[in-house]
C-alpha cells in the first residue's frame, strides 16, 4: 500500500491516543491519573505536567484546584489537550515545550509539585536525568515530584509471563491507535541520583504500573 | 556502506515510512577538540549510518537530535522535528561544556520545522545552514563551514530515486506476493511481483523524462502500468504458466498499482509538491514586498532555487515560482513575515500560520496551535 495510507493512520495518533492507552491499560488508566492528583495536587499549589500530551493528569490535577502548566513537545498532542474543558476551581495551561526547556519557564524554587505520566519513558536516560536535575532546583523545598510509567515484574520468570501476557494487547491497541508505551527502568535510583530525597514508590494495575515519589530536601 | 549494514540499510529504505529510531546524543566523529564543528542531525537511522559514512576521517561533533525515527526533512515538515527538539539535545548533552565555540550546524532541510532565533536565544549557540545534502558534508567542511549556492539545491539523482521505488512496492509485495501465492500458486506470484518492481523501478528511473503533474500523466502511467504487465505476463509465458487467472491477476496488479501512483507520485519526490490536497487550488509563493529587507535568509533555505537575491536592490526576487514544493521553509525563516501563499481561490496563507502549522504526508497543512 502507498505512503499516504500508512502515513495517514500514524498521523491521526493523537485523537486516538486517550483511547489507545485505555486499551493498553484495560480500561482502568484513569485510577493511575487520579492517584497522581491525588498525591501531587492542592488547590492553589503551582504543577508542572511534563509531556501532559492529550492532558490527563493535567486536568486531573486542575480538578483538585491546583494551578497546572502543561508541557508537551508535540503541538497535536497539544491540540487535543486544549480542547478539553478545564474544570472549575483550578486552572490548565498548554505549551509547547521540551522537558529540557523547563527552565526557562519557571524561575528556582517556584513549583509545589511536578508531576509527569508515561513521558520519561519515551526519552533517552540522559533526557530524563536532566529532566529530573532541573525539575530539583525549579520545586519549592518540601516540593513533591510524581512520576508514573508503566513497569516490568523485577524477576526474570515473572517478567517474561508479564510480557507474553501483555503482547495481544499491545499488537491489538497499535493496529488500532498506533498508540505504545514501553516500560521505565531504574527510575527510583536516578531520582535519589537527581537529588531527591523520601524516594519511594508504588504499584499499581496488578503491579503493571509504577509510581514514584519523592521530594525536594 | 559495511557489508553488515547492508539488512539494516534495506529495513530502513524499504520501510521508511515507519520510524526507525537511532540513539540520540553528541557523538565524537574522529576526534574532535572542543573547537569541532558541531553538525546537527535527526535520528533516522539511515542517516546517522550515512553520515557517519560520509565523515569518515572528519572531526566533527554528530548532535543526533530526537526526530522520532523519521529522516530531517519528513520530520520537520511534519512537526517531528523543531527547535524545542534541538534546544533539547544541546542541552541534554552538555554542548557548551564540550564545544568552546558557540555555533551549530543545522540541517538546510529541517528548515520547514526549525526557527533559528528560539535556538540562539535558549541556548547562546549561534545557527548556520549546512548544504541540503550530507553528500556535501565534507567539501562545505573543508572550507570552512559555507555552503555553496548549488549544494543548497534538492538533488534526486537515480540511486535515491530507487530508494523511493522502494516504498512503493516493498509494502505493496508484502501484501500481494502471498496474496498471489496462495490464489494463483508461485510462479504467478513471482511474475507479478517481478512485473510490479519492473515497473515502478523504470518509472522513477524514467522520472526526469517526464512531469508527474503534467497533462499526459495518466496515458504515462498507464503505458508504465503496461510495461509492467507485459514484464509480468513475459515471465509467466516463459514459465509455462500463462494460464487466464493470473494473466488478469498481473494485469490488474500493475494497474492498481499505477493508479496509487496517480494519486501522488509528485509527493514522494523532492522536485514536485504533493497535490493530494491542493491539485484543485494550487499555492503560489509571494513576496510582499515593502516587507522584505533582503536579509536573504529565505534564499538559504530554498532546496529549489525559486529565491534570488537582488543585491543591488537589497530584496529578494521570486525567480521561479513554477519550481516552488511548497515546502514553506522560506516563509518560516523570513525575519519580517515578508513572504506567503496565495491560493488559486485568492486566499492568502502568511507566516505565523505556516509557522503553526504541520504538513502531513499528503500535503496537508493542519493548523495547530502554541
Ligand atoms: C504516552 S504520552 C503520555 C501523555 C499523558 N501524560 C498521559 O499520561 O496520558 C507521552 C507524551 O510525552 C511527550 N514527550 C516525549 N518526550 C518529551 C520531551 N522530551 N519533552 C516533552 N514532552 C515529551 C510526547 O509528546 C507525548 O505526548
Ligand atoms: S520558494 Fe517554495 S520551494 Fe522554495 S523554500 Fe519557499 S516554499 Fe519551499
Amino acid at each position: 500500500m502507498s505512503s499516504f495510507v500508512w502515513m495517514k493512520v500514524l498521523e491521526s495518533t493523537p485523537e486516538r491516543y486517550d483511547r489507545g492507552i485505555s486499551m493498553l491499560s484495560g480500561g482502568r488508566i484513569g485510577e493511575v491519573y487520579q492517584r497522581i492528583a491525588e498525591i501531587a495536587a492542592v488547590p492553589a499549589r503551582r504543577v508542572l505536567d511534563i509531556g501532559c500530551g492529550t492532558g490527563a493528569v493535567t486536568l486531573a490535577c486542575a480538578t483538585r484546584g491546583a494551578v497546572v502548566t502543561g508541557i508537551d513537545i508535540n503541538a497535536e498532542m497539544l491540540d487535543v489537550a486544549r480542547a478539553k474543558p478545564v474544570p472549575e476551581g483550578g486552572s490548565a495551561v498548554f505549551l509547547q515545550r521540551a522537558a529540557a526547556e523547563i527552565e526557562d519557564l519557571f524561575g528556582e524554587a517556584s513549583l509545589g509539585a511536578v508531576v509527569s505520566c508515561l513521558a520519561f519513558s519515551e526519552m533517552s536516560v540522559e533526557e530524563q536525568d536532566y529532566a529530573l536535575e532541573t525539575a530539583l532546583t525549579r520545586l519549592v523545598p518540601g516540593g513533591v515530584i510524581v512520576i508514573a510509567d508503566e513497569a516490568e515484574p523485577a524477576t526474570g520468570f515473572r517478567r517474561l509471563l508479564h510480557r507474553l501476557r501483555r503482547l495481544p494487547v499491545v499488537v491489538a491497541t497499535y493496529l488500532v491507535t498506533q498508540t505504545s508505551t514501553r516500560p521505565l527502568a531504574g527510575l527510583t535510583g536516578r531520582m535519589r541520583a537527581a537529588g531527591f530525597a523520601e524516594v519511594t514508590q508504588e504499584r499499581m494495575l496488578s503491579g503493571a504500573f509504577l509510581i514514584a515519589r519523592g521530594r525536594r530536601p | 556502506m559495511k557489508l553488515l549494514d547492508f539488512p539494516a540499510y534495506l529495513r530502513d529504505t524499504a520501510f521508511r515510512l515507519l520510524p526507525h529510531r537511532a540513539r540520540t546524543g553528541l557523538f565524537p566523529i574522529g576526534d574532535p577538540g572542543p573547537g569541532a564543528p558541531v553538525l546537527v542531525t535527526g535520528n533516522f537511522t539511515l542517516t546517522v549510518r550515512r553520515l557517519r559514512d560520509v565523515l569518515a576521517g572528519q572531526a566533527a561533533w554528530l548532535l543526533v537530535v530526537n526526530s522520532k525515527g523519521f529522516n530531517v526533512w519528513c520530520a520537520a515538515g511534519g512537526g517531528h522535528l523543531t527547535h524545542h527538539d534541538i534546544i533539547s539535545a544541546m542541552r541534554v548533552a552538555h554542548l557548551a561544556d564540550k564545544v568552546s565555540h558557540r555555533e551549530v550546524i543545522l540541517p538546510q532541510l529541517a528548515a520547514t520545522g526549525v526557527e533559528r532565533r528560539a535556538i540562539t536565544t535558549a541556548t547562546g549557540f549561534e545557527t548556520r545552514w549546512g548544504p541540503a545534502r550530507l553528500e556535501d558534508l565534507p567539501a562545505f567542511l573543508g572550507r570552512g563551514s559555507r555552503v555553496f549556492n548549488a549544494e543548497r539545491f534538492m538533488r534526486f539523482p537515480g540511486w535515491e530515486r530507487q530508494e523511493m521505488a522502494a516504498i512503493w512496492y516493498a509494502p505493496a509485495l508484502i501484501l500481494l506476493t502471498p496474496i498471489l501465492w496462495f490464489a494463483l500458486g508461485p510462479a504467478a506470484a513471482l511474475a507479478g511481483s517481478a512485473g510490479l518492481v519492473v515497473m515502478v523501478a523504470t518509472l522513477f528511473a524514467m522520472l526526469p523524462r517526464f512531469n508527474p503533474l503534467g497533462r499526459w500523466r495518466l496515458p504515462i502511467l498507464l503505458g508504465f502500468g503496461l510495461f509492467g504487465a507485459l514484464a509480468g505476463w513475459g515471465l509467466l509465458a516463459a514459465s509455462g504458466g500463462a494460464t487466464l487467472w493470473p494473466l488478469i491477476a498481473i494485469g490488474t496488479t500493475n494497474l492498481i498499482g499505477t493508479g496509487l501512483l496517480f494519486m501522488d507520485l509528485s509527493g514522494t519526490t523532492p522536485w514536485y509538491p504533493s497535490v493530494v490536497n491542493t491539485g484543485a487550488n494550487p499555492a503560489t509563493i509571494t513576496l510582499n514586498e515593502a516587507r522584505c529587507n533582503g536579509s536573504g535568509d529565505c534564499v538559504m533555505v530554498c532546496p529549489r532555487q525559486v529565491l534570488k537575491m537582488n543585491g543591488r536592490r537589497r530584496k529578494v526576487e521570486i525567480r521561479e515560482p513554477a519550481q516552488c514544493i511548497q515546502c514553506g521553509a522560506c516563509i518560516v525563516q523570513c525575519p519580517r513575515d515578508a513572504l506567503l501563499f496565495r491560493y488559486a481561490d485568492g486566499s492568502t496563507v502568511e507566516a505565523p500560520t505556516i509557522r503553526n502549522t504541520r504538513l502531513n504526508l499528503l500535503g496537508k497543512r493542519r493548523t495547530l496551535h502554541r
